[in-house]
């Protein structure tokens, strides 16, 4: 809360700049890099991008409304499954259940916040909690659309024509473009001051006709929007989805990647977060035990880091968005 | 009626557990404004010390010797939780309970490293007892429970109420600034709740262990019905996360009864978002306004 402040007054004039030279030079950086990398990679560098996008959702509930979530591998499972289960009943492909996707998951935020509209930010973080440790039990007894522990697979071809490894690499990456570009365009809109001046000063906003409950609901809404899309090119790039991948650590673990990534909305930040949640499990794959102590060291290195720092340094770190 | 009786019977048992697992929630939550996500990770690895210094793994000592130590782990646990956390508590309420999920995280995997991730059972040391009581069937557990809760909370009412440095928690808790200025030290005050949670999580989690099973996950996963105790009693009011607990408990036993059996954490979903919308501020309202 006390870094809020001038984080709101200096956002305007970062967001005010043009795109970033670091992040359009990455982004065709990565655009080529199928053309040099094996199979394994453009497959594991879509998780990547796709995991960024779902960091990106948990970022924006901390940075624009303020609050926690463990619960976002729940809109992230939202997308996915809406996806899986478009192409099993309605028989479309990931370009037409997309939008599906990130309408659900809206809604299901609006659903969700609805209730703690106008309570601080505690109940939303246990509320989430709750929701994360409920929708194995709800995705296990509708197991007859659901496909129960097994799940679904998800075999449509979006794009005819092209390679079914490049599609899983190339929608996923678009999807990062798009969603960090929709972003930065967010943030000069009335909207996002309203969301950061209720963060900074809920009396403020309310003389200046900002509800609070307002806020909170549409912060909700576009986040869960953001993590069903994330969830849905997910659900494409894996090609599976099942409820083992949406539990509450899938919730805690975004939060880390979140976390790790200074809560940054920016391209670069959501992928530094989006590798470092895909990568970490890889790399450690024979020592199990292993990934949530290095994931929770990295939460508690980053977090006591970045509070040892001086303020204005962490402000440029921290990109000087929202 | 037989089985309404026997249900509610058994839901305020287990109620009285989550009680004192969403009492060590309330008190650290009322004195640093930080939210424990860690209480339930901390409290499983205590049961395992337990488990650990009494089948073999980490010694073999009486059970009385076994709870000392772990006891006594467990304040330095607390203590250290609270110091890796201390430089946030501080500057931003929302940090620092992120960073419990990190402290969190840590012990979820030390517990999994230490004494696997196998279900484990751990048998207190209870007679057999049991009688019917009318419709009731009453068990030497059941008695346990209770008499454990009834101790514990007798206690805690005692300390906060009667001692200084209750006194001093209650003052921390109502204005932290006004008790610096009186010469109060916060951090103290914090270390003291912590420590008094993480005893309390310790005696929950070892009388939860017979009901269920004991493996690196149960706790955890069991300390969503003290949140959702929490919730209920309004998150800062210690007699009303007692009340939350029982309240949650003796629900849960009807509705998996008398709905389904395999929607334990749905109904916690249901309980908390209906009971933000009926009481907002929980059902003891003691303390209006809460901090935002």
């Amino acid at each position: 809360m006390v870094h809020a402040v001038p984080a709101a007054e200096s956002g305007r004039a970062g967001a005010a700049r043009g795109l970033p030279w670091t992040g359009m030079a990455l982004g065709a950086a990565l655009a080529l890099l199928p053309a040099l990398a094996g199979g394994y990679w453009t497959f594991t560098l879509g998780l990547c991008f796709a995991n960024a996008i779902v960091i990106l959702a948990v970022s924006f509930v901390v940075r624009y409304g303020g609050e926690v979530s463990i619960g976002h591998g729940v809109f992230a499972a939202v997308g996915a499954y809406t996806v899986a289960l478009a192409e099993r009943y309605l028989g479309v492909s990931l370009l037409v259940s997309l939008p599906l996707a990130a309408v659900a998951g809206g809604v299901l935020g609006v659903l969700f916040a609805y209730p703690s509209r106008n309570l601080s930010g505690i109940y939303l973080a246990v509320a989430t909690m709750a929701l994360a440790l409920a929708l194995p039990e709800v995705l296990l007894y509708f197991s007859g659309a659901t496909g129960g522990y097994e799940g679904l697979y998800v075999k449509r071809d979006a794009i005819p024509g092209v390679s079914r490894e490049l599609q899983r690499y190339y929608l996923p990456l678009a999807g990062l473009f798009a969603v960090v570009l929709l972003l930065r365009h967010f943030r000069r809109s009335r909207q996002a001051m309203a969301l950061l001046l209720i963060r900074t000063s809920a009396p403020a906003a309310e003389s200046f006709g900002v509800r609070r409950g307002w806020a909170r609901l549409s912060c909700m809404a576009a986040s869960g929007g953001i993590a069903a899309i994330g969830g849905a090119l997910l659900a494409f790039s894996s090609s599976t989805v099942s409820p083992n991948s949406f539990t509450l650590w899938t919730s805690i673990f975004l939060l880390v990647g979140s976390v790790v990534s200074l809560y940054s909305l920016s391209l670069v930040g959501s992928l530094v977060g989006g590798i470092f949640l895909t990568l970490v499990p890889l790399v450690l794959a024979g020592a199990g035990n292993w990934v949530p102590i290095l994931y929770g060291g990295a939460l508690m290195a980053v977090v006591l880091g970045a509070n040892a720092l001086p303020a204005s340094v962490r402000r440029r770190l921290e990109g000087g968005h929202a | 009626m037989t089985d309404l009786l026997g249900l509610v019977w058994a839901g305020v048992v287990s109620g009285c557990l989550y009680a004192m697992g969403a009492l060590g929630i309330v008190l650290i939550y009322k004195s640093s404004m930080v939210v424990n996500f860690a209480h339930g990770n901390l409290a499983g690895l205590a049961a395992f010390l337990v488990f650990g210094f009494t089948a073999g793994i980490l010694g073999h000592m009486a059970w009385g010797a076994a709870v000392m130590l772990s006891l006594a782990i467990m304040v330095g646990a607390m203590a250290l939780t609270y110091l890796l956390i201390a430089p946030l508590v501080f500057k931003s309420d929302l940090t620092s309970t992120i960073a419990t999920l990190g402290v969190g995280l840590i012990v979820q995997g030390l517990t999994q490293m230490v004494f696997g991730s196998d279900v484990v059972s751990l048998e207190l040391p209870l007679p057999s007892w049991r009688m019917a009581l009318g419709p009731l069937r009453v068990s030497a557990y059941d008695l346990a429970v209770l008499a454990v809760t009834a101790l514990a909370v007798g206690a805690l009412y005692l300390l906060i109420e009667r001692t200084r440095v209750g006194v001093a928690f209650r003052a921390v808790s109502a204005n932290p600034f006004a008790s610096r200025v009186c010469g109060l030290s916060l951090r103290r005050i914090h270390l003291f709740a912590w420590i008094v949670a993480g005893l309390l999580g310790l005696v929950a989690s070892l009388l939860i262990v017979p009901t269920t099973f004991l493996s690196s996950t149960s706790v955890a996963a069991f300390m969503l019905q003290a949140f959702t105790a929490a919730v209920v009693g309004g998150f800062s009011s210690l007699p009303g996360a007692v009340i939350g607990g029982i309240f949650v408990g003796v629900l849960m036993n009807l509705l998996s009864f008398y709905v389904a059996a395999e929607f334990t954490n749905t109904y916690m979903l249901a309980i908390i978002l209906l009971v933000l919308n009926l009481f907002p501020r929980g059902v003891l309202s003691a303390r209006g306004g809460a901090r935002v």
